[in-house]
């Protein structure tokens, strides 16, 4: 059975704020799926809410099973997540932070290293293996993160704004790295503010766009829809200009509407 | 293992065996008593309190992700401090309990116990944050410090004189029965607490982080409370609070041999055994005929090297 993320009816309320309302989505095995929507839409809320690290109504369904009904390690071999805050304050090693993310593995502490200095490998951060996460700048921070992230397995990756403190040139190499991996049949969830990156992930065609806004599911559209930069306007509440270069298209936020 | 692991764990082993010879000649036959009965059992006591204060702490301060939390934090030794008051003051005419337990050391036990149960179950709830549940354990320690202060105002001079011996922290010539006593429950808090090296490994990068890697967070850090409290009860109850073992050790350990918990926690605990170990030596041997309480010592020792560790990190 592939891995599948489903949500049906979700709905999150803290402090008496509604923050998701009756959500819809679902990202399976060999998927990807960009969540696009300004900041304060909900799109962070919903990758949590997947995590159970916030209460939620409706239906979180991981593999079909209720997603609170899963322990711990059986749920992290099926959702990975790449976090967008900075990694840690403590001085950990490097490799002791990525193969720390095999904790659902039953293994030896060799395995567990030999698995983390692939993961860094994969990610572009093997030079990083003997550093303190700490010394390390946002942007190679990030790269380790991503290494974690792939340590730890999963078939379901959910990414919060991987591209964060990246320069260009990481920002497009981690975005075809991701669709290296959906291409090699993982499952993506992305969050993303810049949606002219996923053009990186190839196969432009079968990305699917999702837009949130206040806490609903406004559109869900493949990023190749001619009318896309009108959706993304309405929930951003600016304009988008498309522009062609080449085969790829760029999407330019202009005046406001 | 690294070889400056290696050069370490050898200091602290030479230290422990050593320190029974150190001090005032063993010339005869009370020499060989003093030696085989009261400093030999007493070093293995140093050896067991100052593991577990210092393998707790160390704990302690991965599921608090605050390099301040120590064993006192939670309550435990506020808990242990307001039993021994209340035993010295109610129950120490009885002069202990059926089967020779002395009454306070029952006593700080179980109310060192109760407090940090109280704690632990606060955070396997899963309803409190790690914040709620620190502030939780200084509230507690509070109250328990409040009740205690208002016991020895109503105390007379003998039951206030006790009551500040104990509080002092030492390491009593209570023989092997004492090591024998708390034995048990430093070997399964040592077992327990090293059992979740992995775990705590993982909640070091974060505790949401941990979570999505499949760690029980909210199970993991009542499990460390829980039992990390039943070690520590049993040693206070025994010692006294004996202060800053659980808070410094593990930070000169990370100085040490670096942050890895696969290496820091079983560190703390060797080096914490050394570290009270010749902490009690010195407080055996500093004063001419009498000895200085070693809790004194280790609190004059913690204090300004957490001042220099704090200063250093700026």
């Amino acid at each position: 059975m592939a891995a599948e993320l489903s949500f049906h009816g979700v709905g999150v309320e803290i402090s008496g704020k509604r923050l998701l309302q009756d959500v819809s989505l679902r990202v399976a095995e060999g998927e990807f799926v960009a969540l696009l929507g300004p900041n304060g839409a909900g799109k962070t809320t919903l990758i949590r809410a997947a995590l159970g690290l916030l209460p939620a109504s409706g239906e979180v369904l991981v593999n079909r099973m209720p997603a609170r009904r899963l322990g711990g390690r059986e749920r992290a071999g099926i959702l990975a997540w790449l976090p967008q805050q900075a990694l840690v304050t403590e001085a950990l090693s490097v490799l002791d932070l990525v193969a720390g993310a095999r904790f659902r593995f039953s293994e030896s502490r060799r395995n567990a290293e030999s698995a983390a200095h692939d993961a860094l490998r994969q990610a572009g951060a093997e030079m990083f293996v003997d550093r303190i996460v700490s010394t390390l700048s946002g942007g190679e921070q990030q790269r380790v993160a991503v290494a974690a992230l792939l340590a730890q397995e999963a078939p379901l990756l959910l990414l919060d704004e991987p591209a964060n403190h990246l320069d260009p040139p990481h920002q497009v190499s981690l975005y075809r790295l991701f669709g290296e991996l959906w291409r090699a049949g993982r499952g993506v969830l992305c969050i993303s503010h810049d949606v002219n990156l996923l053009s990186h992930v190839g196969d432009a065609a079968s990305v699917r766009v999702v837009g949130l806004a206040q806490g609903h599911v406004r559109f869900e559209t493949p990023y190749t829809d001619p009318d896309l930069p009108g959706k993304l306007g309405e929930i951003f509440g600016i304009h988008f200009e498309s522009v062609q270069t080449g085969n790829r298209r760029v999407l330019l936020p202009g005046a406001g509407v | 293992m690294s070889p400056r692991v290696l050069l370490i764990v050898a200091a602290c082993v030479a230290m422990a065996v050593s320190a029974p010879w150190i001090g005032g000649a063993l010339d005869g036959e009370s020499g060989e008593f003093i030696l085989q009965s009261l400093r030999i059992p007493r070093v293995i006591m140093a050896c067991l309190v100052g593991a577990t204060l210092s393998l707790v702490g160390a704990c302690y301060q991965t599921i608090f992700a605050n390099p301040l939390a120590a064993p006192s934090t939670v309550g435990t030794t506020a808990g242990a401090t307001l039993g021994a008051l209340v035993a010295v003051l109610a129950g120490s005419a009885l002069g202990g309990m059926p089967g020779g337990l002395p009454i306070v050391a029952v006593s700080a036990f179980l109310a060192a116990l109760g407090v940090s149960l109280f704690v632990a179950a606060l955070a396997g709830s899963g309803r409190a944050r790690v914040n709620d549940v620190l502030l939780a354990g200084v509230a507690i320690s509070l109250a328990a410090g409040a009740v205690s202060a208002g016991l020895q105002y109503s105390a007379d001079e003998l039951q206030l004189y006790a009551a500040i011996q104990w509080s002092l922290g030492h390491l009593p010539q209570v023989g092997y029965r004492g090591v024998l006593m708390i034995a048990p429950f430093v070997a399964i808090t040592g077992v327990v607490l090293l059992s979740q090296t992995r775990a705590l490994q993982s909640l070091a990068a974060g505790e949401e982080r941990a979570h999505s890697q499949g760690v029980h967070v909210a199970h993991v850090r009542s499990l460390v409370l829980g039992v990390g409290a039943l070690g520590v009860a049993a040693c206070v109850a025994w010692c006294g609070p004996i202060a800053f073992v659980g808070l410094i050790v593990p930070h000169i350990v990370r100085l040490s041999v670096g942050t890895s918990r696969r290496i820091l926690l079983p560190m703390s605990a060797v080096m914490g055994a050394a570290f009270l170990v010749a902490c009690d030596t010195v407080a055996r041997i500093v004063l001419p005929g009498r000895e200085l309480p070693v809790g004194v010592l280790t609190a004059g020792i913690g204090a300004p090297l957490l001042v220099w560790l704090v200063a250093r990190r700026r």
